[in-house]
């Protein structure tokens, strides 16, 4: 059986995190040969500017086999059941493990951006909000490095990352989520809506298992239609 | 000559060329932008309003335009915007009245619960452009402040927005209270989890899935005074 640390919370620095300007440069819409050197400009520039402004945490709860229950449209963890809808819970069918994790790239992005909106600078205002994006997610890339080092030695696996409000699992279940974390976890709370401030923050559920895959994320029958995942691949990079 | 150089300031928002220093488009590099040209119209003895009218709102819906058919994105209409926001800021003084809010007043925020303004942001950024005083009521907004802010304002039409399933369910009561206090005021909701349906089932008067439709659509279908 394996077994990871119980908890863990990390704080990498905004250069481990290897951002992906094509991410940034594929999150604007255009095609690649086509990104005014503008905007690539502003980008290299906002990322240079967020390095010291940036306070990037990441970190999991390893909730242990012995009580998941996988069923077709809910996850059952001891007393607790996550109705993750049957699109996620066909993913992590086979799991034998689950990972909780949560990540943020800090408070700066809302009002950075916002000041420049206010300002007239919008294409500024767009990329800041663009970039504080694409490092929390590149802080949940990392720390998904993390897990998948700790099972090297075993043959366990992973699947893609799940979180709520997003592929039929409602948001509202974020509450269920967070219980497993100690208060303020990685300096994320949530609001009555189920909202997590900082606004750029993700958390989610990963399944560990010996035959369990990423695969792609599975746009075609999911309804949610403005997605940002639709259409994306099961890895990011 | 009037026409030249307003032909050429429309040109200038379209292409998004803010102003002599700015180094985009690359092809325009050196030359005048929105703000020198409209210094020199201005010079020239035409009107603020000309420019507003003729130049800076048609290079504005040029670039929508393009956005609805797909040659243009989301990062275009931003650039342009802030060449029509550096311009608009050189004829601010010249408009004695109310220049600025020929089209009408638009009121906006994000619903209860709700603090992402992104969307709202870039919606709150097209109406100005298209001619329209906004007032921007931020994140978190609760109905009664839409109200309030809807008394003051009479005339106004609304704009919702909500990015969460929790909170686009706080936009119905939010109608609901509009409709009951001024059933002819238009009220429009947007963001991710929203659709038609919802709209309908809430009462609202239109869904916009792209920004760029919303100038035209509330131009055809103004709020009236009760």
């Amino acid at each position: 059986m394996v077994k990871l640390p119980d908890i863990r919370e990390f704080r990498p620095t905004l250069e481990e995190l290897e951002i992906s300007v094509n991410n940034l440069e594929n999150g604007l819409g255009y095609h690649l040969e086509d990104i005014p050197p503008f905007y690539q400009e502003k980008i290299r520039t906002v990322l240079n500017e967020a390095v010291n402004l940036v306070d990037i945490r990441v970190g999991y709860k390893f909730l242990t086999s012995e009580k998941i229950d996988c069923q077709s449209t809910r996850i059952h963890y001891g007393n607790l059941q996550f109705l993750t809808g049957k699109i996620i819970a066909a993913q992590l069918h086979s799991s034998q493990a689950l990972v909780a994790f949560a990540g943020t790239a800090g408070k700066i992005f809302n009002s950075w951006s916002r000041s420049l909106f206010d300002t007239g600078d919008f294409p500024g205002g767009y990329v800041v909000d663009l970039v504080g994006s694409e490092i929390v997610e590149s802080a949940v890339d990392w720390l998904e490095q993390q897990i998948e080092q700790g099972l090297s030695s075993t043959a366990y696996k992973m699947t893609n990352r799940f979180s709520p409000g997003y592929c039929g699992w409602n948001v509202r279940e974020q509450f269920k989520l967070f219980s497993f974390f100690p208060e303020k976890f990685c300096g994320i709370e949530l609001t009555e809506s189920a909202l997590m401030t900082p606004i750029k923050s993700v958390s989610g559920i990963i399944g560990l298992g010996e035959n369990v895959e990423r695969k792609e994320y599975p746009c075609d029958i999911c309804t949610m239609q403005n997605c940002y995942r639709r259409g994306k691949s099961g890895q990011r990079k | 000559m009037n026409k030249e150089i307003l032909s050429l300031i429309t040109s200038c928002i379209e292409r998004g060329k803010v102003d002599l220093n700015s180094p985009y488009p690359p092809d325009l590099k050196g030359q005048d932008g929105a703000v020198e040209l409209t210094k020199s119209a201005l010079s020239q003895g035409i009107s603020a309003q000309d420019i507003l009218l003729k130049a800076l709102m048609p290079g504005m819906k040029m670039v929508g335009d393009k956005f609805g058919c797909g040659e243009a994105f989301i990062p275009d209409l931003m650039i342009s915007a802030k060449a029509m926001y550096a311009a608009t800021a050189i004829l601010h003084p010249h408009f004695e009245t109310g220049g600025f809010n020929e089209r009408g007043t638009f009121i906006i925020g994000t619903v209860s619960g709700d603090l992402h303004d992104i969307g709202k942001n870039i919606v709150k950024m097209i109406m100005e452009g298209a001619g329209w005083n906004v007032i921007d009521l931020g994140t978190n907004v609760n109905t009664d402040s839409f109200l309030k802010t809807l008394k003051d304002n009479p005339k106004a039409s609304i704009g919702l927005s909500a990015l969460l399933t929790t909170t686009m369910v706080n936009m119905e009561n939010t109608v609901k209270k509009i409709k009951e206090n001024s059933p002819s005021t238009v009220v429009v909701i947007g963001g991710a989890p929203v659709t038609d349906g919802f709209c309908k089932k809430i009462g609202a008067d239109a869904y916009f899935s792209s920004p760029h439709l919303l100038p035209d659509f509330l131009k055809n279908k103004p709020s009236s005074d009760d």
